[in-house]
């Protein structure tokens, strides 16, 4: 199924200037790889080498969090929207 | 094009570049760099049309290494930065140092977890150093409280030496192939047994370029029982360390450097160890002329009263002028100057972010 990923501002650098990537993948994991293999500078600026989201970047599903959801293994339905969001912090 | 002195300044948030005459008399700025984003190590590379590196210490986003070739007028991310294969384990936390490699585009870059990165293309691309990242004893250093970071990178020819907080000093004599933990002489005031093999908290080493066996530690002093484990010296290419402690009013601080010149002229930055602020509010940079035999203060300028601020490891340097001068980067961020090898400081930016890293070259 399609899906849509929304690219926060700071981010678009990495992916051409895109403020949103359509994907057809099942769930948040393979949206996640697909990422790392179409725009390897988004991907590891969500993820560290060892494949965890930052601690400070939170991905959204519709309007859940994915740690409230099944956090990578979260399924997609077509027309989802998963939305990057840096966490507000700092000082 | 006449020479001009030009400072890296690595803060809390982001990069700033100043840039004087020989004159030294007065420095513009430039920066922020790096959009708000701590910086911890810098290098101007001097080989070449002089090029600016610094990390970037994205909490959001990871780690970046930023390049300028104009002086520092732009900085430009470089294509990657340095990342454990996805098999390791380990996570990059932070950028720690960079240095230049033989070669025009070969650099060396020293992060957290305790790890070394080289690349061969100015850093678009890194391949991990496996003679220490695979090293048996790497999965038992600890963090200090700066994290376990490997921030210090001296090369001489085929000799390469390390310092590791908290890990100690680690020598390679094959190019970097494999590593030796090499910390005799070198205290722990934090384990039971006060001379390990290895896990000491090493602050910095310095070295002389025309002394090569000659190095300098800034390990963690402060220990009452050990009054000594804070300021060494190796005269046996780091084999070797024994105590240049007595004389200081601490032997706790973090940066320690060499004058240009003079392979018998030493600066450390003492501070008290519990607050790791300036002795008695009044700071003061003390130098020995003869190897750390004797210590001299050096404070004509500074505040008398009242001053608490920290320098970090990477925050003072020397340049290379005939008669030097030394700058360092406080907590509080101040940028200080001292003329004639540090006889005589005066504070050149007084409000700048708190500093992690300051580098100068003359270029």
């Amino acid at each position: 199924m399609t899906i849509m990923i929304h690219v926060p501002a700071v981010l678009r650098d990495c992916c051409e200037g895109a403020s949103e990537l359509s994907l057809t993948v099942p769930d948040v994991r393979a949206a996640l790889a697909q990422l790392e293999r179409d725009h390897p500078l988004l991907y590891h600026s969500i993820c560290d080498e060892t494949g965890m989201v930052r601690r400070y970047i939170n991905l959204f599903v519709n309007a859940s969090h994915v740690r409230d959801l099944d956090e990578l293994d979260t399924a997609l339905m077509a027309g989802d929207v998963i939305t990057i969001l840096p966490a507000v912090s700092g000082g | 094009m006449p020479e001009r002195v030009l400072l890296s300044i690595g803060t809390k948030k982001g990069l700033f570049v100043a840039e004087a005459n020989k004159a030294r008399r007065s420095f513009t700025l430039r920066g922020s760099f790096g959009t708000g984003v701590a910086v911890y190590s810098a290098l101007i590379d001097t080989r070449g049309r002089p090029r600016i590196y610094a990390s970037s210490c994205n909490t959001w986003f990871g780690m970046k290494v930023l390049v300028s070739t104009d002086l520092g007028k732009r900085f430009k991310e470089t294509k990657s930065a340095p990342a454990f294969p996805k098999d390791d384990g380990r996570a990059l936390a932070n950028i720690w140092s960079l240095e230049a490699g033989d070669r025009r585009n070969e650099l060396w870059c020293g992060v957290e977890p305790a790890s070394l990165f080289r690349s061969r293309n100015g850093g678009d691309s890194w391949e991990m150093v496996t003679g220490i990242n695979n090293h048996p004893h790497a999965r038992m250093w600890q963090p200090g409280n700066g994290g376990l970071c490997l921030h210090t990178l001296l090369r001489d020819g085929h000799r390469v030496h390390l310092g590791i907080s908290t890990g100690g000093h680690y020598l390679s004599e094959d190019g970097g192939d494999s590593f030796t933990a090499s910390n005799q002489g070198v205290g722990a005031g934090f384990v039971p047994e006060p001379f390990p093999e290895f896990g000491q908290c090493v602050h910095k080493i310095s070295g002389h370029k025309d002394a090569p066996g000659r190095l300098y530690m800034q390990n963690h002093g402060g220990f009452p029982e050990h009054p000594d484990f804070g300021v060494l010296r190796s005269d046996d290419h780091g084999r070797t360390w024994r105590s240049i402690s007595k004389g200081l009013p601490s032997d706790f601080g973090f940066p320690i450097v060499v004058h240009p010149h003079d392979a018998d002229t030493v600066y450390v930055l003492p501070l008290e160890p519990m607050t790791r602020a300036c002795p008695g509010g009044a700071p003061a940079v003390w130098r020995s002329e003869n190897g750390g035999g004797s210590w001299r203060r050096l404070a004509r300028g500074f505040p008398k009263k009242e001053s608490f601020f920290t320098v970090h490891r990477d925050a003072m340097d020397i340049d290379e002028l005939k008669s030097p001068a030394l700058y360092f980067g406080t907590t509080t961020g101040q940028l200080w100057m001292g003329r004639d090898g540090g006889e005589d400081w005066t504070c050149v930016f007084d409000s700048l972010p708190p500093i992690h890293v300051v580098k100068v070259a003359v270029v």
